[in-house]
């Protein structure tokens, strides 16, 4: 297993190296630093990023915006998967507004976001309704595939049902969501930037983009996208952390 | 206490699963139902245990008492190590002192200390039934139901297995009732025997186990070829 994991970071590596050397290439080929910037540039424009005095306070908001939306996403897919797992009524009231999430073009509901909420809560909003459908779905199958003959144990032993909520359904429902969390904050991050480059709160990464665009400096936009890579793999990491510490994977 | 069921009637939509069944289990003995596969048993412990409703007849003895569980998969939380599945029944019973008390206690007599912090999926089959009959064992209760316990193992550990069960069973006077489709378990184990036809079930015969003379190795050959003869094999 061990030596899987090596020669899989080995191959990551020359996957990188044969990125950056594509680039160079085309940059080279291309020669035009507004369409195709050069590395150069791209890491000239990445240092007069990071010096201007409001990158902090860029990347802190998109943080915040990203992880309250997240935080709000999560805690309204556990109340409603929950309570649809309970009344059949829930469930069904559910079943068409995931339809018309999933159904109906992002871009859309994105625009409606924008005429109807203050450009702070659109970014947020954005990021909901991609991350909150696959979060709800991820709840209420955790409670639904909870083992039927457990909980029938549990009645049999006359396990109050507090405790069968607590040590089954609970883990249940957070071993289900610890899969599927990476991938979601990693879209809901994403959308939260797409957000803000069309609602252009004051600060946020997705302003600034937009920012850079609008200046053609198409460095500026290079130099963004690779703080944003390496912001993801931040988030990456610290769950993976977590992860660690908790030891969730210790039954397996 | 006396514990008894009378006349059972159990129906799923068009299929009669069980017709009248009548059985008195006495007290502090084990009592063997022994029938094909398939033919309605567990749905009669179900009904016991009060997780299946009956469509008729009485159950005595057996409403708001305890009751121990032995299934027949382990039925493990496989996120709990050895020690929270068993205290994951005794938590509204005793206090955390008692729990754990009881559940080395019990852990020593199987042989299975050195597992307490193991994850169900760390361990054998053969040792996860263990636990299952452990939990069973651990949670104090004057009833111990048992739904083919020994299905799933092989000769070795079925043997082991049941060695632990006749050693907690000395120990603890409980009223006992296995249900089990093989005759050579019914035999070693019970003290009374009930026999079920195919679907739906209806008790056919009842044989007493208990007299010193059924132990003797030629009347357990006699004993067991009438039971054979009444499931028809």
């Amino acid at each position: 297993m061990r030596k899987f994991i090596l020669k899989n970071r080995k191959l990551s590596i020359v996957s990188k190296i044969i990125i950056i050397m594509v680039w160079m290439l085309l940059s080279k080929i291309i020669d035009n630093e507004i369409i195709f910037p050069t590395v150069k540039s791209t890491f000239a424009s990445l240092i007069d990023t990071i010096k201007e005095p409001n990158f902090l306070n860029t990347i802190k908001y998109s943080l915040i915006r990203s992880i309250i939306g997240f935080l709000i996403s999560l805690s309204l897919a556990m109340l409603t998967g929950i309570l649809s797992s309970i009344s059949k009524i829930i469930y069904n009231i559910m079943v068409p507004i995931l339809k018309f999430l999933s159904s109906v073009p992002t871009m859309a509901i994105i625009i409606l976001a924008l005429i109807w909420l203050s450009n702070e809560l659109a970014p947020m909003f954005v990021g909901f309704i991609m991350v909150f459908p696959i979060l709800y779905e991820t709840v209420l199958n955790g409670i639904l595939d909870v083992d039927k003959d457990i909980v029938d144990m549990a009645q049999l032993y006359k396990v109050d049902k507090i405790t069968i909520i607590k040590d089954i359904y609970l883990p249940s429902i957070f071993l289900n969501l610890s899969l599927v969390f990476t991938s979601t904050l990693g879209i809901n991050l994403k959308m939260v930037i797409a957000g803000e480059a069309l609602a252009q709160p004051k600060y946020g990464i997705g302003s600034n983009l937009q920012l850079q665009k609008t200046y053609l400096n198409t460095s500026g936009v290079f130099a963004w996208i690779i703080i944003i890579l390496l912001i993801a793999k931040l988030f990456n990491y610290l769950i993976n952390g977590v992860k660690y510490l908790m030891d969730v994977d210790r039954w397996k | 206490m006396k514990y008894k069921v009378k006349n059972i009637t159990k129906c799923y939509g068009d299929l009669k699963v069980l017709e009248g069944i009548t059985i008195d289990f006495d007290p502090n003995r084990t009592t063997c139902i022994l029938g094909p596969s398939g033919c309605g048993k567990t749905t009669l412990l179900n009904i016991i245990g009060g997780i299946t409703e009956k469509d008729s007849g009485e159950i005595i003895g057996f409403q708001d008492e305890d009751m121990s569980f032995v299934f027949q998969d382990d039925r493990l939380i496989e996120w709990k190590n050895v020690y929270d599945n068993l205290s994951f029944v005794l938590k509204g019973k005793m206090d955390r002192k008692q729990i754990e008390n009881t559940i080395d206690k019990h852990l020593k007599l199987a042989n299975l200390k050195q597992y307490k912090y193991y994850y169900p999926n760390n361990l054998s089959g053969g040792m996860r039934q263990r636990i299952n009959i452990l939990r069973a064992f651990a949670y104090s209760s004057k009833l111990l139901i048992m739904d083919e316990p020994f299905k799933s193992l092989d000769v070795n550990n079925k043997q082991i297995v049941t060695e632990i069960f006749k050693s907690l069973r000395i120990r603890e006077k409980r009223t006992c009732i296995l249900v089990t489709h093989d005759i050579q378990e019914a035999l070693d184990l019970g003290d009374k025997i009930v026999i079920l036809t195919e679907k739906p079930a209806k008790v056919k015969r009842v044989i007493e186990n208990t007299s010193i003379a059924s132990r003797k190795p030629e009347n357990r050959i006699m004993l067991g070829d009438l039971i054979k003869r009444e499931l028809k094999i």
